[in-house]
């Protein structure tokens, strides 16, 4: 029994550093923006370690989930609003299509592309992201390049007053949520089957296929579980908190940059690093937009070329090393 | 009628897909030699773009001279990218190197920006329209398309006829190889890296004599994408294959995008994209060696 909890231990760090975000924001005046932004990127840098981390495949086109995410939201807000017994019913069959959406996406891109490797797979996800995009704007679904606004339809069906709450407070509490959730699952997996079967793939994915490794059932799972939550966080962040939904913003490719980023800086297929890269990421965003407004991206090109280069284990790569042996290792990994 | 504006939009296709191909050799060949792939790519052809500005606005010369100044600004910015980084990453997995060639690009973009500054900008080089009934073709298209078709041929000799084209050749077939008959590997990753993104930024400098308006720091973005659709018509690592894969696309892209139009209640422009990105998901599924291809 003690060694199933003490599997669970690096979730106290992860936890403890939600709950600071979150005590943070609640408290102190005019710092929610900038914690629930914080979430977001630990959020998103989560949700995406579970499939980049774990399987070592780097897939460009994430912000697709994000973006159908953020269309299943728009879609049950768009025709549900006059459905008054709903009430808030209709987020969370907002939340639920989003997460729907982004698992069928992902069990269709998954089919296709996961057959290949590397730089191939890289490059069939951003045709996937891309195509995706022209698909919606040029057959014009879902309103085509002109987006879906439903500020108009929240405010209607919840009230002006409700549906502000909504946007602005509850639509980043339940970023931290999916947060933790996103934390939860990663550690299940890591300490589970799939993680051994993962890591077995990720250093060879032919050898773990001879060792008798179904090595595609792990890599779907991994994929789907990762696009849900990122399809969850779009829905969230994206579509409630915003009210609007464009194909160009919402398949824009540095999205994914970004995760990238955290997931790297951090350190990828670990559970601290998503947490640690998306803070750093998050922060230095933010103190550079205040300090250089509209050098941010001069600073940061370079800033992640000499990370590649020198640290490409990322912070908790590092740190795990260092504290090989002592008694925080239980809690770092 | 439908047919005579059909065949005129094909030749404008087909001027356009060798210019398109040319500003594809460099990706291909980056990624068939160092296993690379230049996110980063669009960067590269916005630089050359914006070379061409300044030679005809500041310099007052036409775009066409300023082809081998490009070549060479392309090859130092190689060689300096390769040295500080791409070279501690060839042997990293592709995340970093990814990563790596998109921040490159970001960081040309911002430096761009600062220099120029982020509005759009274009030129007009009058040298005359050559009527061919069923399209008309500005001269500066037609020199940029000889422009394109003579590199591609440059490129194909110094591959085929030098000691050093023969030694990046081996290196492809078997790096191990290469370097126990003598060849120094390194210096021929850093050469074809340096050769890539020279071509690169030349293409840009024909892409500005193609269409000399819409230039700026963030122009490259939908040239990046076109190229990874190009190279894997091509076959992703030969440099000839995405000159070929550029022509097909050129005829794929203007000729669909007249059938498109024929479609009520569409946006032609977005479904040719759509169309170009179902092509590359075929290709790397059915044939991942290219249209021309070996099996």
């Amino acid at each position: 029994m003690r060694a199933k909890i003490v599997k669970y231990y690096p979730l106290i760090p992860v936890y403890a550093a939600y709950l600071i975000l979150f005590l943070i924001g609640k408290n102190v005046p005019g710092m929610w923006q900038l914690m629930a932004m914080l979430a977001f990127y630990c959020a998103i840098g989560q949700a995406f370690n579970i499939f980049l981390g774990m399987t070592g495949y780097v897939d460009f086109g994430y912000v697709a989930f994000m973006g159908v995410g953020t269309y299943g939201m728009a879609l049950s807000i768009v025709h549900l609003y006059q459905v008054e017994w709903l009430g808030v019913g209709i987020i969370v069959i907002g939340l639920i299509l989003a997460v729907v959406m982004a698992s069928l996406l992902s069990i269709a891109v998954g089919a296709v592309a996961l057959r290949l490797r590397g730089a191939y797979f890289a490059i069939a996800t951003i045709g996937v992201n891309e195509g995706f995009r022209y698909f919606i704007e040029g057959a014009k679904i879902w309103g085509g390049s002109e987006g879906i606004i439903f500020s108009g339809q929240l405010t209607q069906a919840f009230g002006r007053e409700t549906a502000s709450v909504l946007s602005t407070l509850w639509a980043d509490i339940i970023i931290f949520f999916i947060a933790g959730i996103a934390a939860f699952i990663t550690i299940y997996y890591m300490r589970g089957k799939i993680g051994y079967a993962l890591t077995a793939l990720r250093e060879d994915e032919d050898a773990a296929k001879v060792m008798g490794i179904n090595v595609t059932k792990y890599k779907i799972i991994a994929f789907i579980t990762s696009a849900s939550l990122a399809g969850s966080i779009g829905a969230m962040a994206w579509a409630l908190k915003l009210t609007y939904v464009f194909p160009s913003e919402v398949f824009e490719i540095h999205y994914t940059i970004e995760c990238i980023i955290i997931v790297l800086l951090g350190g990828a297929g670990t559970l601290l690093g998503p947490v640690v890269g998306g803070l750093i990421y998050g922060l230095s965003k933010y103190w550079l937009t205040v300090v250089l407004p509209g050098f941010q991206l001069l600073i940061f090109a370079p800033i992640i070329i000499i990370i590649i280069v020198a640290f490409p284990e990322g912070v908790i790569g590092v740190l795990k090393r260092r504290v090989r042996g002592s008694v925080l290792e239980k809690f770092i990994i | 009628m439908i047919g005579a504006q059909f065949a005129g939009n094909l030749t404008q296709g087909l001027v356009l897909g060798g210019i398109y191909g040319m500003a594809t050799m460099g990706l291909s060949l980056i990624f068939g030699v160092l296993r690379v792939v230049n996110v980063g790519h669009g960067a590269f052809v916005m630089v050359g773009a914006f070379i061409a500005l300044w030679f005809f606005t500041a310099l007052g010369l036409a775009p066409i001279i300023a082809i081998p100044a490009a070549f060479a600004v392309g090859m130092a910015l190689g060689f300096i990218f390769y040295y500080s980084a791409i070279r501690r990453l060839i042997a990293a997995p592709e995340l970093s190197t990814l990563l790596a060639t998109f921040a490159i690009g970001v960081l040309l973009e911002e430096v761009v920006k600062i220099i120029f500054g982020s509005e759009f900008r274009g030129y007009n080089w009058a040298v005359g329209k050559l009527d061919l009934s069923i399209t008309v073709l500005p001269y500066s298209k037609i020199y940029a398309f000889i422009g394109s078709v003579a590199i591609a041929f440059l490129l194909y000799l110094w591959f085929r006829k030098t000691r050093a084209g023969t030694a990046v050749r081996s290196v492809v077939e078997d790096s191990e190889g290469a370097k126990v008959c003598g060849i120094n590997v390194g210096w021929m990753y850093a050469l074809s890296f340096a050769i890539g993104i020279g071509l690169t930024v030349a293409s840009g400098v024909l892409l500005a004599m193609f269409i000399p308006v819409g230039i700026n720091p963030y122009m490259g973005g939908g040239y990046t994408l076109k190229a990874f659709v190009i190279a894997v018509l091509g076959g992703l690592t030969s440099p000839y294959g995405a000159f070929f894969g550029g022509l097909i696309f050129g005829l794929i892209e203007n000729g669909s995008y007249t059938l498109f139009a024929m479609i009520p209640g569409v946006e032609p422009f977005a479904l040719t994209r759509f169309l170009s990105f179902i092509i590359l998901l075929l290709i790397l599924l059915i044939k991942p060696t290219g249209l021309l291809g070996a099996k």
